[in-house]
């Protein structure tokens, strides 16, 4: 038995290699018409972090990061049949250097930090 | 399909507000330990110390950069043993030990209740500031892969640790008392403060005041400016680790270079440090209920700590001292800053 949002939600999100790909953000579930709920995705991202401050500051969020053109990941969902549970972090097959997960890591190391000497 | 999304689940954003609370109150203490270091040169040079916040800022940042945890743990620890110098005042100044024994004991204030309180309430603080919590989990734990192995060897330095820093701390307390007390002097300046160890160690008391302080605020300002990085990187759940090399944890090393310029410009304003430490303990003080208690809760988790959790004497002193402390800490920043100081 795993619950959802004391073992799931804002854990740490471990892509391949053992990268760490930020947090749950937010979770997913299919309402479906006469069976139970079933989980379909988790989500991590800064929409979903907003969302869960407010509707309206997520979608301000979303316009922000799609509008300027941020190097901010906004949302990726990743389907629930790819997701491990491992002690008390969330494994995921993912590579998280091509990922969407990882624009603002991607970002900095090329543009900033990649190019201090001795980085 | 109909999907619904776990902000109509529940909420569980308790972390931000953490965050917030404890980064901003870490900034200030931060921009105190690196007026610290500049003070300690100002004292040295006679330079003015907002002048050499850069220099400092740049040297934090440089052995961050360059730097793996050992140097920082190792060399911090073995150069900070120089404030041992105070204890060594305090013996040669003589005490009576019936006086100590009084002093143990705790008073009410004579004069200047609201400033008395304010300044304990920093002395607290600035014991149980929450950012080492950050600091040792990160830096001891996972750093150094610590296992279960090491928790009783932790218990063990844990306790020496900070029975050595209270005794250094009751020591510069005692020399204070006997130094300055005596001849009516009150703290105005950190020139003035530069001389308590004159009269018992003579000149060179004054130049192991200015390695003390340039020393200690220096090696805090590097914990303090890994401990914000480390929560960050942590609480968002980013590549980090002071071992890595800086390309690998992107976020983590961005978080610390701008930590470490923001602290820099708040010290560049020429803020008097003396002050702004006392307040930044204060605050700390004041934010202890919020950042302290999340970490209650998981000492108390057998999820996460097993058999491991805290006995009901550990909560209830913790919880007792943080109560104390906030209590205190509202009371007291708003008199004393009204009251203007």
């Amino acid at each position: 038995m795993i619950h959802l949002v004391r073992d799931v939600l804002d854990s740490q999100l471990l892509a391949r290699r053992g990268l760490k790909m930020g947090k749950v953000d937010g979770i997913v579930l299919e309402l479906r018409e006469g069976a139970a709920p079933r989980v379909a995705a988790i989500e991590t991202g800064l929409v979903p972090l907003a969302r869960r401050l407010g509707p309206g500051l997520a979608r301000r969020v979303e316009r922000l990061i799609v509008d300027r053109g941020l190097p901010v990941n906004p949302d990726l969902r990743i389907p629930w049949a790819q997701v491990r549970r491992e002690g008390i972090e969330i494994r995921v097959g993912i590579d998280a250097e091509t990922s969407p997960a990882y624009v603002c890591e991607r970002w900095l190391r090329d543009r900033v930090i990649g190019r201090i000497p001795g980085a | 399909m109909l999907l619904c999304q776990s902000s109509e689940l529940g909420r569980s954003d308790e972390f931000l507000v953490p965050l917030t609370l404890v980064g901003l109150v870490t900034l200030l203490v931060l921009a105190s330990e690196i007026g610290g270091v500049s003070l300690a040169l100002q004292l040295a040079t006679g330079i003015a110390f907002p002048w050499w916040a850069p220099a400092v800022a740049l040297a934090v940042w440089l052995l961050l950069w360059k730097g793996t945890f050992g140097v920082i743990e190792y060399g911090v620890s073995l150069l900070g043993l120089v404030t041992i110098a105070f204890v060594v005042a305090a013996v040669r100044l003589r005490p009576e030990i019936t006086e100590l024994g009084r002093g143990l004991l705790p008073s009410l204030p004579q004069h200047e209740p609201a400033h008395y309180w304010y300044i304990a309430v920093s002395i607290l603080g600035a014991s149980i500031t929450p950012y080492l919590f950050y600091y040792f989990y990160s830096s001891g734990a996972v750093e150094d892969g610590w296992n279960e192995g090491h928790l009783r060897l932790n218990r063990v330095v844990a306790t020496l640790g900070t029975s050595f820093g209270g005794g250094l701390a009751a020591a510069v307390l005692v020399v204070a008392a006997l130094v300055l007390a005596p001849r009516g002097i009150a703290i105005e300046s950190c020139e003035q403060v530069a001389l308590i160890l004159t009269t018992s160690l003579g000149r060179a008391g004054f130049w192991l005041f200015v390695a003390s302080l340039g020393i200690a605020c220096f090696g805090a300002a590097l914990e303090v400016t890994l401990a914000v990085a480390y929560m960050v990187a942590q609480g968002l759940g980013w590549n980090w680790g002071e071992n890595v090399k800086p390309r690998h944890a992107a976020r983590f090393c961005a978080t610390y270079t701008v930590v470490v310029a923001l602290a820099m410009l708040i010290v560049i304003t020429g803020v008097d440090p003396l002050k702004l430490t006392l307040l930044a303990m204060a605050l700390t003080a004041a934010t202890l209920p919020v950042a302290v208690v999340p970490f209650l809760f998981l000492m108390n988790d057998p999820f996460y700590v097993r058999e491991h959790c805290n006995g009901w004497i550990g909560n209830g002193v913790v919880l007792a001292i943080i109560l104390l402390a906030s209590v205190l800490a509202v009371v007291s920043i708003p008199l004393e800053i009204m009251g203007g100081s």
